[in-house]
């Protein structure tokens, strides 16, 4: 066997055994109890049935944590990017006093474990009196030093003798801004939008602090509190829920993933 | 530029106010607090179980070093022998772990571990081996948790990684060919010293984020325990704050904790110095 036949073994081994998890996810969740516990080797049932997510439908109000996932993550995906979009213009075309120091702070806050800032947050959005509501859980996320930085790599690329010809034709900085240099990142502004909705979406232990009752639980804060109460020992239900939540975001990322993957890539090798 | 507004309230002002916290006795809720200087910090210090939870966030490190760091590099080494295009096959596979939620992701291995009824002790039964008790068991629980997370995270340094790789530019490989140079020359004397600051970046990264990254499945599949075994620094924190409401230790613990990251970031600008000056 030449190099090029053993690398290709291997790196296919490796990927079979990495999916091999989701793959008895999805199994498990279509395995009737008898073969589950008849045959629990096999990931794949035999009889297929979709006794498991009629059941989750039922007992759990799935539609509305969906929809809280979905206000949840999309106010903070659009939150970051409306935010660091002109911060990033200012980090990489243009000059201003104290612009090291301020660019120092954003990278400073990449590097901060988020659980140190949880109980400080926690009462700062308990002092606000938004404990329990879905304001409570997007706040603390909207300001991202990462989108800040990612985004400033890619606009850093763009010429800035097109911006000046721009303002020489009397173009506003917020018409440079929104006119030419937005629409020509256009691409790696949608990934990072679509990389944050995943990362916020996958989110469980902010949520889980801030969401005091069912109504504004998300999916993965439903799922866990199923997890740890009724459902606990039903495993053909829990998977069928974890193949519900996890569904949107592998399909998500399976529509965009070459410009996804070419986003971060760029931003880690451009330096 | 507003985007400071949310990072100054959510970032930095917890900052500040954890270190000021982590001089008071204080139970969260109630309005009183006391002041005690720095006993929050000798407690901690005195504490037994301090040193053990030390070792077992090293050994979280450890693990992720050859999870989530050796391993994206060997494997992003083998893609560079095969075509782009299936390459791009691999990424996108080895990706999607890295793409669910991780609660989500950790449910599952939570059925595999079960002592009776799980997957792997019905494969060892199944193969007349014996059966451990997995997440119960104080030496096998912390490798097992561990395991959950660097499945989790692998596809993601694996991307970085073999970007890292792909830049090199093709030229060197190339003069390194037409002097000879094959196989394991190539990778050793070339490739590598060419990858190292990508590395250093990612060696950096991998253990910053090992504590991080194992947080989910700790509090899904063992909650910390047998016994601590799988408690490390970063659990710690929430622990004490969220679980036994003692804001003060947990504060100071949370101090620690960025003493020992800044110590970290630190020591990894020192590293690509001495590599810019040495390339000079």
């Amino acid at each position: 066997m030449n190099a090029r036949n053993m690398a290709r073994v291997t790196l296919i081994f490796a990927t079979a055994l990495l999916l091999l998890p989701l793959v008895y996810q999805v199994g498990l969740s279509f395995k009737s109890p008898t073969e589950f516990f008849g045959n629990p080797l096999s990931p794949f049932p035999l009889q297929p049935t979709l006794e498991h997510y009629q059941g989750v439908l039922n007992r759990l109000p799935m539609g509305l944590y969906l929809l809280n996932s979905l206000l949840f993550s999309g106010a903070v995906t659009l939150g970051q990017i409306g935010l660091a979009i002109p911060a990033a213009y200012a980090f990489s075309h243009r000059q201003f006093y104290g612009q090291n120091l301020l660019f120092s702070l954003i990278v400073l806050s990449m590097m901060i474990p988020f659980v140190i800032t949880y109980i400080p947050n926690y009462l700062t959005i308990a002092s606000w009196n938004l404990l329990g509501t879905l304001p409570g859980m997007i706040l603390p996320f909207l300001g991202s030093g990462y989108s800040v930085f990612l985004l400033r790599q890619h606009f850093r690329a763009f010429p800035s003798s097109i911006l000046e010809a721009a303002v020489v034709d009397g173009a506003s900085s917020s018409q440079v801004l929104w006119r030419v240099l937005v629409p020509a990142n256009m691409a790696a502004i949608v990934s990072l939008g679509i990389y944050l909705f995943i990362q916020s979406w996958n989110q469980l232990i902010w949520p889980m602090l801030i969401a005091s009752s069912p109504r504004v639980y998300t999916l993965t804060v439903g799922v866990q509190r199923f997890a740890g109460g009724e459902g606990g020992n039903d495993w053909g239900a829990l998977m069928a829920a974890s193949v519900l939540t996890n569904l949107p975001t592998i399909v998500l990322f399976l529509l965009v993933r070459k410009g996804l993957l070419a986003t971060f890539t760029d931003g880690a090798v451009k330096g | 530029m507003p985007v400071f507004i949310p990072l100054a309230l959510f970032v930095f002002y917890p900052l500040f106010r954890t270190v000021f916290i982590s001089f008071f006795e204080w139970n969260l809720v109630n309005p009183k607090r006391e002041f005690i200087g720095f006993d929050n910090y000798l407690e901690i210090i005195k504490t037994p179980d301090f040193v053990t939870m030390l070792l077992q966030s090293l050994y979280y490190m450890g693990l992720a070093l050859i999870g989530n760091f050796l391993l994206p590099i060997g494997l992003a080494l083998l893609t560079l022998q095969v075509s782009s295009r299936e390459a791009e096959v691999y990424q996108t596979l080895l990706f999607i772990p890295a793409v669910i939620a991780v609660s989500i992701g950790t449910l599952i291995w939570l059925w595999f571990y079960l002592p009776a009824g799980g997957l792997f002790n019905a494969i060892l039964g199944a193969l007349q081996l014996p059966r451990p008790a997995w997440l119960n068991d104080p030496s096998l629980a912390l490798p097992a948790v561990s395991l959950v997370a660097n499945w989790k995270f692998l596809g993601f340094n694996y991307l970085i990684a073999l970007a890292g790789l792909r830049a090199i530019p093709k030229e060197f490989l190339e003069a390194a060919r037409v002097d000879g140079a094959s196989g394991w020359n190539l990778i050793y004397f070339i490739i590598l010293p060419l990858f190292a600051p990508s590395a250093i970046f990612l060696l950096v990264s991998t253990l910053l984020q090992s504590l991080e990254q194992v947080f989910v499945p700790i509090e899904v599949l063992t909650v910390g325990g047998p016994a601590g075994a799988t408690d490390n620094l970063m659990y710690t924190v929430y622990n004490e704050g969220f679980k036994f409401f003692r804001a003060g230790r947990a504060a100071a613990l949370s101090v620690l904790l960025i003493a020992a990251f800044a110590a970290l970031i630190f020591w990894q600008f020192r590293l690509l110095e001495k590599r810019v000056s040495y390339e000079r």
